[in-house]
């Protein structure tokens, strides 16, 4: 037996005038919680999108819990989220549910007990009112999104694919998706999501994979991401705001490869064979008031500006998904 | 498999719990019986009324024509008022009698002079004027007053010319076909006409049904889900299955109570006190029968999965206009060539209309409900409607495989052949 839930090798997918996803490879391990970080049109989506076997690659292969995806059944241990999320409006939500369970070939019974409890835990079915027995379009938006978590965890799945999952999320959602997620993990599922938001990803996964133009720029797990690209990154805080003098200093390029600048704090990547030291003279001498200076393990923001850069970010806005 | 039930039962259940579906299901029957019992109702309203008997006769003949026709029309239990008047006093005489007619106390009077006892023409004025029975009534009435006077000058007697003249005639018609005298040769036709009509109301109904509820998924951004979880060949064959089932009961609730109407009619039009139409349940033999089912199943999932693919292509129920006018374009010849077909159900065209599968699922069994037709045309009309069929959701899968996942502006007809080259 696998202990990769979700091997995906080599595939490849080609649309006209150009090519979303290039010879890309990824494992992600049973019971992991795995980010899939990338600018928008990076290939994100496609990849989703192949994996679940809705359009298929022009070459590689794809397995699921070690078997191909294409294989019967497969899919049924699959919870998957879209991005482009939606519910049939004028069902009944009762009856909504026990379709996409029978979709994945869950017996009635069982999805009936099922729905009864999720509706329970989410609020959806009180003393007070039964909102399974409602129709989709009769419910807020909030509750809404809580029906497409039951319609994506009702059949328990092993593997839960998330595409991009906070999008449009109230706060009370989000919150209660990342608990969800960790209660997967918990349960020894595994979880594979989308994002753009590095701090999400950063603060729940366990291993990465940043994609830009199609491609794999890095994986791996965030501690060893971030240990890898560590050392030379230093967090700045000033008192108060930034003076002339003070920002000459850090245009220097001789001293600061690369800045993130959020106006009185500022994250610092030294050029490379800059001293450290030398830096925090020169700030000191040029009248900054230092309230933070400390060599720390970059963020997965910087990270991620550091190796996809602006430009990809651009040319990837035009893509789609 | 279980699956693609799934997908039978969802379209199936949510669009029979529809409000449309039990109006149109309740209301095909109403209108039915509505069709049946309106032309009886209508023809027991359109014989003579007593009406008639209640005018004026302005007489200004000189010669008695006008108590001539009085007598004529007492008949029906009222004798007309008979005005003797001098030729030069009609104006006056018409003018008193329009206020009368006016005032209600007559419903219309009747001029007689020299030119109607020559035999050219009478007058009528009155409110039921263009009720055309009365008017034939009143006609009969005077012409035969002036026939009547025209035999006593010749010699004949009164009574015998009264006996002589009075023949009521009914013209009754029957058709005759190669295959003989059918029972009633009306009864096939109407068949023809209410099997083509079913069959063309369906397709174009369920069609429309089948696309906004593809461009629905889409809108409502359900598709994605949905086609994770299965096959999307499979989905479209759930969805075309459903919907034809649904197409399906639809049908036989109609053609029930149709014939339910038809066997129970006379004592329906009985109790209502109206004469009964006589009209019988057409005979229509098993081996027929089940072709008319398999004409009806095979162009419904021809079309419907067409319908689907077309739905599959926009993202607006806007842009489902555009895409569903072609279709129509490729049902409507079926309902133009309806006559020619009913004219030589055995000619040349309606030979090769029948074998075209775009026409042949509303013509053949328009053809095979007023003649008998050859087993072998029926076994290649079939023949040919299932390839195509299996031709079109092949098609229709391919688009619908892509096209479900697209969003944004309508494709162009290169684009969505593009889909069915690279699909899968």
């Amino acid at each position: 037996m696998s202990t990769l839930a979700v091997d995906i090798r080599s595939i490849v997918k080609r649309y006209e005038g150009h090519v979303a996803v290039k010879d890309l490879s990824l494992q992600v391990p049973k019971g992991a919680v795995y980010g899939l970080l990338g600018p928008n049109g990076a290939g994100k989506t496609t990849t989703i999108r192949m994996l679940l076997d809705i359009i298929a690659p022009d070459s590689g292969s794809i397995a699921i819990m070690g078997v191909s995806n294409t294989a019967s059944g497969v899919l049924d241990r699959v919870g998957y989220l879209p991005e482009e999320r939606g519910l049939y409006k004028r069902m009944q939500v009762r009856r909504l549910l026990h379709f996409l369970a029978e979709l994945k070939g869950v017996s009635k019974r069982d999805a009936s007990q099922r729905i009864d409890e999720w509706l329970e835990r989410l609020d959806l079915k009180t003393a007070a009112k039964d909102w399974g027995n409602s129709k989709v379009d009769e419910l807020s938006r909030g509750m809404q999104q809580k029906v497409q978590f039951i319609g994506t965890l009702l059949h328990d799945p092993d593997v839960v694919i998330l595409d991009e999952p906070f999008s449009g999320l109230d706060p009370i959602n989000a919150q209660a998706l990342k608990d969800t997620v960790v209660d997967l993990r918990r349960r020894g599922k595994t979880v594979l999501f989308s994002t753009h938001l590095m701090d999400n990803a950063e603060r729940m996964c366990d291993s990465v994979c940043i994609l830009a133009r199609g491609e794999k720029v890095l994986d791996g797990g965030v501690a060893e991401v971030k240990a890898a690209h560590g050392g030379s990154h230093i967090a700045l805080g000033l008192t108060g705001a930034s003076t002339p003098a003070v920002d000459a200093v850090l245009a220097d390029r001789s001293l600061v490869g690369r800045l993130d600048d959020s106006s009185r704090f500022f994250e610092i990547e030294l050029a490379p064979g800059a001293d450290a030291q030398l830096l925090l003279r020169r700030l000191i001498d040029a009248g900054a008031g230092i309230e933070r200076y400390e060599r720390v393990q970059p963020s997965l923001h910087q990270i991620f500006l550091e190796k996809v850069g602006a430009s990809g970010i651009e040319t990837g806005m035009s893509g789609h998904g | 498999m279980g699956k693609m039930f799934a997908v039978i039962k969802r379209e199936y259940l949510e669009r029979v719990r529809s409000k449309w579906f039990v109006v149109a299901t309740v209301f095909g029957p109403l209108m039915m019986a509505v069709l049946t019992i309106l032309p009886a109702y209508m023809a027991s309203k359109t014989t003579p009324s007593n009406e008639v008997a209640n005018i004026v006769i302005l007489d200004a003949s000189g010669t008695g024509l006008g108590d001539r026709i009085s007598q004529q029309l007492g008949a029906l239990g009222r004798t007309p008022q008979v005005r003797a008047i001098a030729p030069a006093g009609i104006a006056l005489a018409e003018s008193t009698a329009t206020r009368e007619v006016i005032d209600k106390s007559f419903e219309g009077y009747l001029v007689v002079d020299a030119l109607t006892q020559s035999g050219e023409r009478a007058r009528y004025a009155g409110r039921n004027a263009s009720t055309i029975p009365d008017i034939e009534r009143l006609q009969d009435a005077t012409r035969g007053a002036v026939l009547a006077m025209r035999f006593e000058a010749a010699g004949l007697d009164a009574q015998k010319v009264q006996s002589l003249s009075s023949v009521k005639l009914r013209l009754e018609t029957e058709r005759l076909t190669e295959q003989g005298r059918g029972s009633s040769g009306r009864g096939n036709v109407v068949l023809a006409y209410v099997v083509a009509l079913l069959l063309y109301m369906s397709i174009i109904l369920y069609g429309q049904s089948i696309l906004m509820g593809v461009i629905e998924e889409k809108t409502q951004r359900v598709a994605e889900v949905v086609v994770a979880s299965i096959p999307s060949d499979k989905l479209l064959a759930g969805k075309v299955l459903g919907v034809g089932a649904v197409g399906l009961t639809q049908q036989v609730v109609w053609v029930t109570s149709g014939l339910l109407l038809l066997k129970f009619q006379q004592p329906i039009m009985k109790a209502m006190g109206l004469p009964a139409v006589g009209m019988q349940i057409p005979q229509v033999s098993i081996g027929t029968g089940l072709a008319f089912f398999a004409y009806f199943v095979l162009g419904f999932i021809f079309f419907t999965s067409l319908f689907a693919a077309a739905g599959s292509m926009v993202s607006s129920t806007q842009d489902a206009q555009q895409v569903s006018t072609p279709l129509t374009f490729l049902i409507v010849p079926s309902i133009l060539l309806l006559t020619p077909v009913l004219l030589q159900p055995n000619g040349t065209l309606a030979r090769v209309v029948t074998l075209i599968p775009f026409t042949s699922p509303i013509l053949m069994p328009v053809r095979m409900s007023i003649t008998s037709v050859p087993w072998w045309e029926v076994a290649a009309s079939i023949t040919i409607l299932i390839a195509t069929c299996l031709g079109a959701i092949w098609l229709a899968a391919r688009i619908y495989r892509v096209g479900v996942l697209m969003y944004g502006k309508k494709p162009s007809v290169r684009e969505v052949l593009r889909w069915v080259r690279l699909a899968r």
